[in-house]
């Protein structure tokens, strides 16, 4: 197993990679002097310290040895951010029940089993209630079906 | 009668959602947007209301289907279950739901003995002070994080750095908001939230296809023998005076309440091999400590201002969202909303024995419902919640995105309650950090000459020591295996 693949080396990483965009997009801030101080000045202060610790945890990962990161599936986390997405897309433009099928077709495929079938049950019976509870019982200001309700 | 309306409704979602075996920061976090529509005292009462229903929900799951729902759970599902298959499971829930009462109401006497003290004692604090109190907070939460220690603390200035997002209190100057409008009062709280453990979770879930095994038991009688009583008893009461201290440590809170009570109990008990195999203790035990901790960890983050654990960052981001700066002056400038809250804790301990018991049919009922009914179902209202945050699509891209950061913390094996503790702390950590250093003029030992804050600078470097010492990270870690074992 490559040690660099652990998960104590890319947490650090990914620290390390934080605190350098921090650094990055927090340079035009005005650091402002100790007693005055501007706004950039805390920012700096924290994006340092995570940078620190982030090599800090590099080097004990490499030094110390830690976990092989799981194996990553990818279908799961790409089709519920996609859903997520569409549904965000879809809200306004469309309505709830245009989104809601979107989001609840391309979620339920993340899954392990998918049977047509109960996924339009399981449609209908959550428009039906998002209806009712956001729309008839919370009185939120959305569109059911933009154009129609 | 709106403070039991709101209590009632806080139970129902969070029963039901627990009995759905989500846990109680994920149902927090999901139930935060509804609760913004409601005045602030009604929203933290409801908010408060699903914190015990889920704390409480996950007993049930753990003693009738082994699914512990929270963390706080898991012990019970030790010896519950064993019980419920020995086919003792009535007498484990009504068990476990009085003592819990018990513990509820000895933690509510706890917090309307200790609040007054507490805040006075606040009330002398200066910037320099709530600044180190703040750091000592942070740092005795990362004990309780499992795992490294350094990664613990790197997540607590990653989450620090978030809460820096938006405009600038003293100059007005925009901090890494990328130009976007939406970003400039800083990220909301809630997508974050929903997004780091609700969405996380189900992705995870999803992965692993979670299935739901463990043939569901029959509950026959609720009533306990009298032989099982007398083992309770005590139990109860030293599970609720352990679980009640630790809730105060910041830091503490359920978790670990239920698991010393536990080991507690073991070391006490004259045949420890029953342990595991359906032992009254440790039911009763953990069941009281766990519920005693959840009441007094309101005690730091109601007089202070500091949460001490991931749930109780999630109620002060809701009070920042309402309005409210938690600390001491809540109970001076809003004694409704400070003594309506205590009142709901009680009140919300002696309800849910009502509720649940009889309820337990359907809670089993729930419980077969299949997660791939469930999976799109939370998402779902996940995005309609976040959307009705500010009536924008925005949040809802917030979700999505902080759901791929979440599923990154979980597979390097990163905390996401140290983070949220940063970024709930992180701008009033900040302010109080700049006004420390504008009256001491620039000098950084203003820290270390304010006897209260040099106390609690110094309880922070002994805690940060002992974390480092072999000895101690031996019995850390040891406590964690335990606890996944």
């Amino acid at each position: 197993m490559n040690r660099f693949l652990s998960k104590d080396f890319l947490s650090g990483l990914m620290f390390i990679g934080f605190g350098l965009i921090a650094l990055y997009f927090g340079q035009k801030l005005a650091l402002g002097t100790p007693v005055r101080m501007g706004p950039g000045y805390v920012p700096r202060m924290l994006s340092l310290t995570l940078l620190g610790l982030g090599a800090l945890v590099c080097i004990i990962a490499l030094v110390g040895g830690s976990d092989p990161v799981e194996r990553i599936k990818l279908k799961p986390i790409t089709l519920v951010t996609i859903g997520i997405v569409c549904f965000g897309l879809l809200f306004e433009r469309a309505g709830l029940i245009p989104a809601l099928v979107v989001l609840i077709m391309i979620a339920s495929l993340a899954g392990e089993e998918f049977k047509l079938t109960e996924v339009i049950g399981n449609i209908i019976v959550l428009s039906v209630l998002c209806t009712l509870v956001f729309k008839v019982g919370l009185g939120m200001n959305i569109y059911i079906l933009r154009g129609v309700w | 009668m709106d403070l039991l309306d709101n209590l009632t409704l806080g139970f129902s979602v969070a029963l039901s959602f627990q009995n759905l075996t989500i846990g109680p920061v994920a149902t927090i976090a999901m139930l935060l947007p509804i609760t913004f529509h409601l005045p602030p005292t009604a929203s933290l009462i409801m908010l408060a209301g699903i914190y015990y229903g889920a704390a409480y929900g996950g007993s049930t799951t753990s003693i009738l289907v082994n699914l512990p729902g929270e963390a706080s759970s898991v012990v019970t599902c030790l010896d519950g279950y064993q019980m419920a298959r020995n086919g003792r499971a009535g007498a484990a829930l009504s068990i476990s739901a009085v003592g819990s009462f018990f513990a509820g109401t000895v933690g509510t006497i706890i917090i309307v003995m200790f609040a007054e003290p507490l805040t006075r004692m606040a009330q002398k604090f200066g910037p320099a002070d709530y600044c180190s109190l703040m750091a000592l907070g942070l740092v005795a939460a990362v004990i309780l994080a499992s795992g490294s220690v350094v990664k613990a603390i790197a997540m607590i200035f990653l989450g620090l750095l978030f809460g820096l997002v938006g405009t600038d209190v003293n100059t007005g100057a925009q901090r890494f908001t990328f130009d976007l409008p939406e970003l400039s009062d800083g990220i909301d709280f809630a997508p974050i939230a929903m997004g780091l453990f609700g969405i996380a979770e189900i992705v995870v879930n999803l992965e692993r296809h979670l299935t739901r095994t463990g043939g569901t038991i029959k509950v026959t009688s609720l009533w306990p023998t009298l032989e099982e009583v007398r083992r309770a008893v005590p139990a109860a009461l030293r599970g609720t005076f352990l679980g009640a201290a630790l809730g105060v440590l910041p830091g503490g809170g359920p978790t670990l309440g239920a698991f010393s009570a536990y080991t507690l109990e073991k070391k006490l008990s004259k045949n420890p091999g029953q342990f595991g195999k359906g032992a009254v203790e440790g039911v009763a035990a953990p069941e009281a400590a766990n519920n005693a901790a959840a009441q007094t960890s309101f005690i730091p983050m109601l007089t202070l201002g500091i949460p001490s654990n991931a749930v109780m960052a999630l109620m002060v981001g809701a009070m920042i969202i309402q309005g409210i700066q938690p600390g001491p002056e809540v109970m001076t400038k809003k004694p409704d909303l400070f003594w309506g809250m205590i009142a709901s804790m009680w009140i919300g301990n002696a309800m849910l024995v009502i509720i649940n018991l009889p309820m337990i049919g359907i809670w089993v009922k729930l419980l077969t419902v299949p997660y791939r009914f469930l999976a799109p179902a939370i998402l779902l209202f996940c995005c309609i919640g976040a959307y009705s945050l500010q009536n924008s699509t925005f949040h809802v891209m917030q979700v999505a995105a902080f759901g791929i950061l979440g599923y990154i913390f979980v597979k390097l094996g990163c905390e996401g309650a140290p983070f949220l503790l940063g970024l709930v702390l992180g701008p009033q950590m900040e302010e109080y950090f700049r006004r420390a250093m504008l009256l001491s003029r620039g000098d950084a030992m203003v820290f270390l000459q304010r006897p209260i804050s040099l106390g609690l600078l110094i309880t922070t470097a002994v805690l940060l020591i002992l974390m480092a010492l072999p000895s101690f990270k031996k019995a850390r870690e040891k406590a964690f295996v335990e606890e996944e074992g």
